[in-house]
Parts: C-alpha cells; sequence; structure tokens
C-alpha cells in the first residue's frame, strides 16, 4: 500500500499537490521584435513528441487541409467578405512628404452613391501617402469617384526624403528629438584601434541596402461590422486576431469584439496593427451603423503600409593571416523614415575578437517602417558577409574556410553542406574572381543565417471527440499562409492514431481561444505544444471514459490507427465504434503549451550561383541551397515552402526591390508592381532546400532564418564571378558594367 | 446601367452594370465571385487572371462589356468544367498545386492556376522555359515560386503518364551529398 508507485504520465500532477515550478527563458515578440523573457512554468512531465522515426504524419510531406479551398477560389479572405448593405470605403492620401493639408469635402458628397465623406487627418501632414480624408460609398466605382472628387489644399512644406537632406545643417526638423538619434554604441573604440594594428590584413567600405516593401498580394484593410450597441464583428487581415481585437475596442466603443480572419493574403510584418484603416473602418461603421469594407488600394499600401528600413553601414574588418576575426569598427544609419529602423548589430552572427559599432537613426519624411520578416538581419547581413568575404580576398583565406574559422559547429557543419551542394570543391576560380576575357562568368557565394523562433505561453487549444468520431481542433490562431490550420490537424491526428482527414482544425476567430501574435516566427513553437497537449489530454479522457464503459484500465488501452485495442479483454473496437460509447456531449480538452515541446534557435547556411553577362551586365542566379536546421520539422512541405519563400524574397531584394522617392520634389515613383518589382518565375533559379535533420530538438519556428543571407550570398557570388563588388543594393546590370569599366581602367 | 449577357463557368447570366466596368468589378462585385482576386487593379500582379475562351486575360484591365458572348472561366469553374469534360473531381492542375504544397496564402493562386491551365490547352508538353514565360505575370510573394514551378511539372507529367523527374531539393539531405533522403524513402507528396 504504501510502497511508490511510478508517477503515471497520465497524472503528472497529482503527486503532491502543487506541481513545481521551474525558470526558463522565452522569446517575447513585440511588432516582430525579439527580446528573451524568464518565466515560470509547471516543472511535470507532459506528453512528448516521442522518436522522430515513430512519427506517421509529423515530419513528413502532406497536404495542406485547406488546398481546397484555396485553389477552388472558395477560401475568403478580408478583401472578399460581403455583408449586407455593406459600404466600400476610400482613403484620399496626402501625395507630398510634408505638407500643410486642408481638405475641402463638398464635391465629394455630391457625388451619386457617397454615403459619407470625412477629414482622417489634416493640418501637418508628415508623410507621403499619408491618409488625409475617407469617403464611404454604396459601390467601390462611387467611392473611387468621391475621393477623385475631394480637393486637397495643399501647402508644401520644406521636407526631407533622403539621409543628405535630413541631415543638412539647415535640414527642416523631421523628429522633435533631432533627425539623427544619439548614436548607440557598444564597444571599445581604442581596444579595436589596438587590435587593427595585431590584423593581418584589414579592408573599410560603407554597404547600403534601400527600402524593402512588404509587398503582400492582399492588402491591409478590415470589414466593421457594429450591429449593436456592444458587440462587433471584424474581419481583419492580421498577424495578430487577439491583439486586434482589443484595438478595435477604442474606436468601435464597444465591449465585445469578435475579430475573424479565415484567410489572408500575407503579413511578413506588417499587419500587426489595426491601423489607421482599422480605425477609420471602425469609426465609420460606428457612426453609419453599416459594415464598412475599408482595404487599401496597392497605392496606399506601397505608402502607408510599412516596409522594411534600409541602412549604410561603414565597416573596418580584419582577421589574422589564417582568417581568424580580430577586429572590427561599424558605424550604421538605418533608414526608418519617420520610424526608427531596425538593425541586428554588428558583428553579425561570426565573433570578433574585439569590436566597437555606433548605430543611430536617421528620420526622413516617409511612413515608418515596421517589422519586416526577421527585422534587422538582413541589413546587418548584407554589410557582414561582404565584409567577411572580401576580408578572405584581401588575405587569400577560402570563402568557406574563413566562415567556418569564426563560428560555432553547426554552422560550419551547414557552411560545409552547403558547399558541397553548390559545387565549392569544383569551383574553378575560388580565391580570385575570373578576371578572363570571358564574356560569361559564373561565381559562388556564402551566407549564414539565425533566428530565435522559439515559442510561450500564450494559447489555449480545444480538441473535441464527438459520439460520431468527429474529432475537432479548435484556437484562435491566424494562419498568415505558412500552414497553421494544417499542422494544428496533423498533431492532433497524429495523436489521435487518425487520418489527416480525421480531425477538422478551426482557426482564425477570437472566440476559438486564446492565441500569440503571429511574429517572429514564434507561432509554431508556442501553438503546436499546447494542440500536443491538448490531443493528449483529450486522448487521456477518451481512454478513462472507454475504461470504464469497457470494464477495463487506462492504462490496458491502446489507441492507435487501427481504433482501441483492450489488453484485458483482448477486444478491439474501431474509433468510431470507441467513440460511440461517449455520452452525446463527447469529450471536451483543453491544452496548453509545454516548454519542453518547443525549443528556441535555428541555424542556416546558404549559397548562391551566378551567372554575369559581362557585355550587357545581366545577373542570373543560376542555384541557390539552404541548409536549415528546425527542431522537428512538422509538415517538410511546408517547411520547404517557408525556405523558397524566404529565399526568393531575398533574391527579389538583391536584384530588384528599392523604394524610390524623388528626391527634389518628394514624390513616390514606384508605388505599384509595375516599376518596384517583385522576383517572378522567369527569375526562379534552381532551388534546393536541405533540412537539417541532425538537429532533434523539439518544435522551432524558422521562417525569419530563411530571408536572412540571400542577398549576400549573391553579392559575394557576383564578386567572385567577375570582380566587381556591388556594395549598395539592389544589385542591378547599370551599377555592374560601371563596376566592370571601373575594373578595366585599373 | 445596362444589362450585361455573359456567359461565366458555363452560365449564361444576364448583370445589371455599368457599361465601363471591368470583369474583375463584375466578378467580384456583382456576381460574389470573389475567387478572382484583386491585388493591384492595374495589370501588374496577375492575381485576377480568368480564362476568356480558354485564353488567359486580366480581367481588371477587361472590360466585361467587350466579353459578352464569349465564355469566361473563373477559378470557381475549373473544378465544375472538368468534371463536364468527363474527368473526376479537381482539374489536373488545381489538383497538383494542392498535392505539390505550391501554395501558401493562396491570394495568388487562382491567377496562377489559370494562367498554367491555359498554357496547358495551348501547349499540352511545354519547356521549363515556356512554362516560367506562361506565369511569369503572376506575382507570388510567399512561395518562391518552386513548388508552382513543380505543380505545373506535375501536371503535365501526369496527363502524359511520365513520371517527373526529382527535383535536387527532394534528392538532397542534410547527411550526404545526395544519394539518399528521407525524401526517397517515400514521403515525396509528388
Ligand atoms: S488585379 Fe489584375 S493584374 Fe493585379
Ligand atoms: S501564396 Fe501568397 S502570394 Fe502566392
Amino acid at each position: 500500500m504504501s510502497s511508490k508507485l511510478p508517477a503515471s504520465p497520465l497524472e503528472p500532477r497529482a503527486q503532491d499537490g502543487a506541481p513545481k515550478k521551474k525558470k526558463i527563458l522565452v522569446p517575447k515578440v513585440e511588432n516582430g521584435h525579439e527580446t528573451m523573457v524568464e518565466i515560470e512554468v509547471d516543472d511535470v512531465a507532459g506528453p512528448e513528441w516521442g522518436p522522430r522515426e515513430k512519427l506517421r504524419l509529423l515530419n513528413h510531406e502532406f497536404v495542406r487541409v485547406d488546398a481546397v479551398d484555396k485553389v477552388t477560389g472558395r477560401a475568403r479572405y478580408t478583401h472578399d467578405v460581403r455583408l449586407a448593405g455593406m459600404l466600400y470605403a476610400k482613403f484620399v492620401a496626402c501625395p507630398l512628404p510634408h505638407a500643410e493639408v486642408r481638405v475641402d469635402l463638398s464635391a465629394a458628397k455630391q457625388v451619386p452613391g457617397v454615403v459619407e465623406a470625412r477629414v482622417v487627418r489634416d493640418g501637418e501632414i508628415r508623410f507621403v501617402g499619408q491618409p488625409v480624408a475617407v469617403v464611404a460609398a454604396k459601390t467601390r466605382e462611387a467611392a473611387e469617384d468621391g475621393a477623385r472628387a475631394i480637393k486637397l489644399d495643399l501647402k508644401p512644406l520644406p521636407f526631407a526624403v533622403t539621409r543628405e537632406q535630413s541631415l543638412a545643417a539647415n535640414a527642416p526638423e523631421v523628429n522633435r528629438r533631432g533627425n539623427a538619434s544619439k548614436p548607440d554604441e557598444r564597444g571599445d573604440a581604442a581596444e579595436v584601434t589596438a587590435a587593427f594594428a595585431r590584423c593581418a590584413a584589414a579592408i573599410e567600405a560603407t554597404y547600403s541596402v534601400p527600402v524593402q516593401h512588404h509587398a503582400c498580394l492582399e492588402t491591409h484593410g478590415a470589414v466593421v461590422d457594429v450591429p449593436s450597441n456592444d458587440a462587433a464583428t471584424v474581419y481583419h487581415s492580421t498577424q495578430a486576431t487577439f491583439a486586434s481585437a482589443g484595438e478595435f475596442k477604442g474606436p468601435l466603443k464597444v465591449s465585445d469584439v469578435e475579430v475573424i480572419n479565415e484567410h489572408m493574403g500575407g503579413g511578413f510584418g506588417s499587419k500587426f496593427e489595426a491601423g489607421v484603416e482599422g480605425r477609420v473602418a471602425s469609426e465609420l461603421a460606428r457612426d453609419l451603423k453599416v459594415p464598412i469594407h475599408l482595404m487599401l488600394s496597392r497605392k496606399d499600401e506601397f505608402l502607408a503600409a510599412g516596409n522594411r528600413s534600409g541602412c549604410t553601414a561603414t565597416v573596418k574588418l580584419g582577421g589574422t593571416q589564417d582568417g581568424k576575426l580580430v577586429a572590427l569598427s561599424a558605424s550604421v544609419d538605418r533608414f526608418g523614415g519617420l520610424g526608427g529602423g531596425s538593425h541586428a548589430g554588428l558583428p553579425y552572427i561570426y565573433s570578433v575578437e574585439t569590436s566597437h559599432r555606433s548605430m543611430r537613426s536617421v528620420y526622413t519624411h516617409l511612413d515608418g517602417n515596421r517589422a519586416m520578416r526577421a527585422p534587422g538581419h538582413p541589413q546587418a547581413s548584407f554589410a557582414m558577409e561582404s565584409a567577411l568575404d572580401e576580408l578572405a580576398y584581401a588575405l587569400g583565406v577560402d570563402l568557406v574556410e574563413i566562415r567556418k574559422r569564426n563560428v560555432g559547429d553547426v554552422h560550419a557543419k551547414q557552411l560545409e553542406r552547403a558547399a558541397r551542394e553548390i559545387g565549392w570543391a569544383e569551383h574553378p576560380h575560388k580565391s580570385k574572381p575570373d578576371l578572363s576575357d570571358a564574356v560569361v562568368k559564373v561565381g559562388i557565394g556564402f551566407g549564414l543565417s539565425q533566428w530565435g523562433g522559439g515559442g510561450h505561453p500564450e494559447c489555449r487549444v480545444t480538441v473535441d471527440i464527438a459520439p460520431d468520431g468527429g474529432v475537432r481542433a479548435t484556437v484562435g490562431s491566424q494562419d498568415l499562409g505558412t500552414g497553421v490550420r494544417t499542422y494544428v490537424a496533423a498533431i492532433v491526428a497524429e495523436e489521435l492514431g487518425l487520418p489527416l482527414g480525421g480531425v477538422t482544425a478551426r482557426i482564425g476567430r477570437t472566440s476559438y481561444g486564446p492565441a500569440n501574435a503571429s511574429g517572429g516566427s514564434v507561432t509554431t513553437a508556442s501553438l503546436a505544444p499546447a494542440v500536443k497537449h491538448a490531443a493528449f489530454n483529450a486522448k487521456r479522457s477518451l481512454l478513462e471514459a472507454l475504461a470504464k464503459t469497457l470494464a477495463s484500465a487506462p492504462d490496458e488501452l491502446v489507441l492507435d490507427t487501427q481504433g482501441v485495442y483492450d489488453a484485458r479483454s483482448k477486444r478491439r473496437l474501431s474509433w468510431k465504434d470507441a467513440c460511440a460509447t461517449l455520452p452525446p456531449a463527447g469529450i471536451s480538452a483543453v491544452g496548453e503549451w509545454q516548454a519542453n515541446l518547443a525549443s528556441n534557435g535555428v541555424h542556416g547556411a546558404q549559397a548562391a550561383k551566378v551567372r554575369v553577362d559581362t557585355r550587357t551586365g545581366e545577373i542570373q542566379v543560376v542555384k541557390m541551397v539552404c541548409v536549415q536546421d528546425c527542431g522537428l520539422p512538422l509538415n517538410r512541405t511546408g517547411v520547404r515552402s517557408q525556405i523558397f519563400g524566404g529565399m526568393i524574397q531575398a533574391l527579389s531584394y538583391a536584384l530588384f526591390e528599392e523604394r524610390v522617392i524623388e528626391p527634389d520634389l518628394g514624390l513616390a515613383l514606384n508605388a505599384n508592381f509595375e516599376d518596384y518589382k517583385l522576383a517572378a518565375s522567369r527569375e526562379i533559379p534552381e532551388m534546393v532546400a536541405i533540412l537539417d535533420d541532425d538537429d532533434t530538438r523539439g518544435v522551432i519556428g524558422m521562417a525569419e532564418a530563411t530571408i536572412v543571407p540571400g542577398h549576400s550570398a549573391i553579392a559575394n557570388a557576383i564578386h567572385n564571378a567577375c570582380g566587381v563588388r556591388l556594395r549598395s543594393m539592389p544589385l542591378t546590370c547599370d551599377k555592374l558594367l560601371l563596376g566592370l569599366a571601373a575594373l578595366k581602367k585599373g | 446601367m445596362g444589362v450585361l449577357h455573359l456567359k461565366i463557368n458555363g452560365d449564361d447570366l444576364e448583370v445589371a452594370a455599368p457599361g465601363h466596368w471591368t470583369l474583375l468589378e463584375v466578378l467580384r462585385y456583382r456576381l460574389g465571385l470573389t475567387g478572382s482576386k484583386q491585388g493591384c487593379d492595374k495589370g501588374d500582379c496577375g492575381a485576377c487572371t480568368v480564362l476568356l475562351d480558354g485564353k488567359p486575360v486580366l480581367a481588371c484591365l477587361t472590360l466585361a462589356a467587350t466579353v459578352q458572348g464569349r465564355h469566361v472561366t473563373t477559378i470557381e469553374g475549373l473544378l465544375p468544367a472538368h468534371v463536364a469534360a468527363g474527368g473526376k473531381g479537381a482539374d489536373p492542375v488545381q489538383d497538383a498545386f494542392d498535392r505539390c504544397g505550391a501554395l501558401q496564402c493562396g491570394f495568388c493562386q487562382s491567377g496562377m492556376m489559370l494562367s498554367a491551365r491555359a498554357l496547358l490547352n495551348r501547349n499540352p508538353q511545354p519547356s521549363d522555359a515556356e512554362i516560367k514565360d506562361a506565369l511569369s505575370g503572376n506575382l507570388c510573394r510567399c512561395t518562391g515560386y518552386t513548388q508552382i514551378l513543380q505543380a505545373v511539372e506535375l501536371a503535365i507529367c501526369e496527363a502524359a503518364g511520365r513520371t517527373p523527374t526529382p527535383r535536387s531539393w527532394e534528392r538532397a539531405s542534410c547527411a550526404d551529398s545526395g544519394a539518399a533522403s528521407a525524401s526517397d524513402s517515400g514521403e515525396r507528396s509528388a
């Protein structure tokens, strides 16, 4: 009687009252920026993922559960929501970067079909594209006619849209505390100067990246419906269904807001806020008592819905003869418009013995940057990887060797694998670019990535088993396109021995239960453990209930793909028959985050091979390779898709993307997909994504890491091909031709 | 406001709409056929691609009045059209996109798949370059296009009774230089 029974894994908390606590570090992400915070969790054994070779669905390739809805056009996005009596709203934006604006609405109100025209903001306007007025009308067309009828009285004010304009002696004030922020300094400048004296070689150069746009195919926006005085429904294209519901309560002045986000057309970090569009749609819906559809136009989207900040970084980097990095000094200017910009800091990824860096924001009259997939990291990568490459050539050290020498084991192993895949050993000119007279030249370049991607406790998942055998997993989380709905179903199916189609996942509504915002690649590591826990609890409840009906014991029952087997009676029940014994209400179990099911910290190595035509300057990426760890991959098809997506966003950033603002007039020149080019099918090279299966940790998010180094690898490959070091992105043919001409002159 | 006589997904429809409305406006704001997406409304993104007598057109640049009497196929009509032609279930293009994981957010997909369908209608055995050309007007921000190209190839191969060549990313694993991998042991979807 008194002998100690081994703690039942099914009753982890029942032993001696309250479970023990332990402290763990988890990432906290605000607006896409990740910091680590300490939290307390129960120190108990929860569910386990189990050995990977035993997994039936997870860690395999499977089809998305929402694919059919998406390929048949049935999936409903916010833009597609149509409600009875709904009005369409449209913004009018300020065309100037800095102006005193007065809005005349009178003509707009006369346009047939227009129900309301309002000022959104007048007086001093501080960025190109800032919404100043809105029109709501019975049709989209009438809203556009109304918007065109609005007269803006613009008094231009002096502006700064470039770094030079902002820092000029007589520059207009952009930020009250100065157009450049006080530099943030790290490290000891004098020590670094001394360290440079010990270097066998050092290089110094300035690297710059332009402002990039998120370019989500679905623009920002919401459809707001306020059917009563105390409740509202908001259809919102958002990365943060829950936070968004809180934000909408203010302008809607109701206590109960349901946010619905069944499907959304991308976010990439730009869709965390309700934004001016959410606020204005709410005010209109509340005042006019009809549903309001307010989606940004593509032009509004380019000018007022966020961007990845640009930057320039002047870097001096020195190392020993064998390629050990000894000294780095860097000064970085971030360009986030009215925002501070983001930058992961230098040195980046590689360890350098001594370093000093100074970093500041330079403000301009452009919309503020927002988080964008790995905020600040691609910027840091470009300067670091380029400088490291330049140093390698200066020292005569192999490009892979110099990288391996200054990183940890995981990165070193991944680099070797990437080098093998891209054909580095066979490459004819490793330590020198091809300076021959050949017209077409081929080069190879490398880059590394890292990211956190850990989880934290925020999600509550419910798993219901009905007497007819139906299983439903429910959580409020949104799916940006990454495949959340699919892995929610897969985790539950895995646990209950069901096929993927045996579980329905319901997501994308606040009433479905709390979930975290999807930023910083934290969704998977936050949500998947809670789903697993809910499924584990549901299974336990099912077996307990069955044990009673079958006069057996829960630990005598085995649930597998054949249904339930009772070891006591040697009887087998199919899943359906087992569920049929449940009471009419079925079973409902809840799950929460489990620290042991998630992990944190991913690494990646990428390589690019390019072909340059020295007559035309054409740059063609012919192959890209990514070796990526991510803990337990839930759906390998989905992981690959994330990797390819990130790599091509980086390719696009490398070769094409750049916001262009005319400096003298301050006008936006390419706020559309015609002039702001994204990579498309013709530019897609041979792509290789290799999952690092040596990584046997729990679930970790990896989507951000994949965008970090591709553009750096491409720039390095261009130099390796023909000897031209392009230090300013995008890497275009005109810059390459100028570089080739300069090389020829010597 | 006039009455337009349109043939959409096999249905003869009379639609009351102003004569200057685009086909995309009629589809999305009159008929509730929201599968055709509005990504830019000026002919740059391809999200609104529909088939006009089997050829791809941008619905945002096409006046609805000019397509009267011609056959319009939107994404909603692709599966029924395949079934009506004697096929089972989804069009092979839809099926291949589905199986290859050729989508993330899916906002670009209807246009992308209709461009692919149009290509296969006029050329059942296109080269890789021809596939890329045919899809070059359809932007996708999420997927990196790789699995999209794979899906089109799969649809082509299945129609011809061939097995697609495994992609290099399917052959490679982390441990080796490409001999055996988890993918080779049967976890591939395609
Ligand atoms: S909406 Fe027609 S091309 Fe973009
Ligand atoms: S899947 Fe999102 S744009 Fe293509």
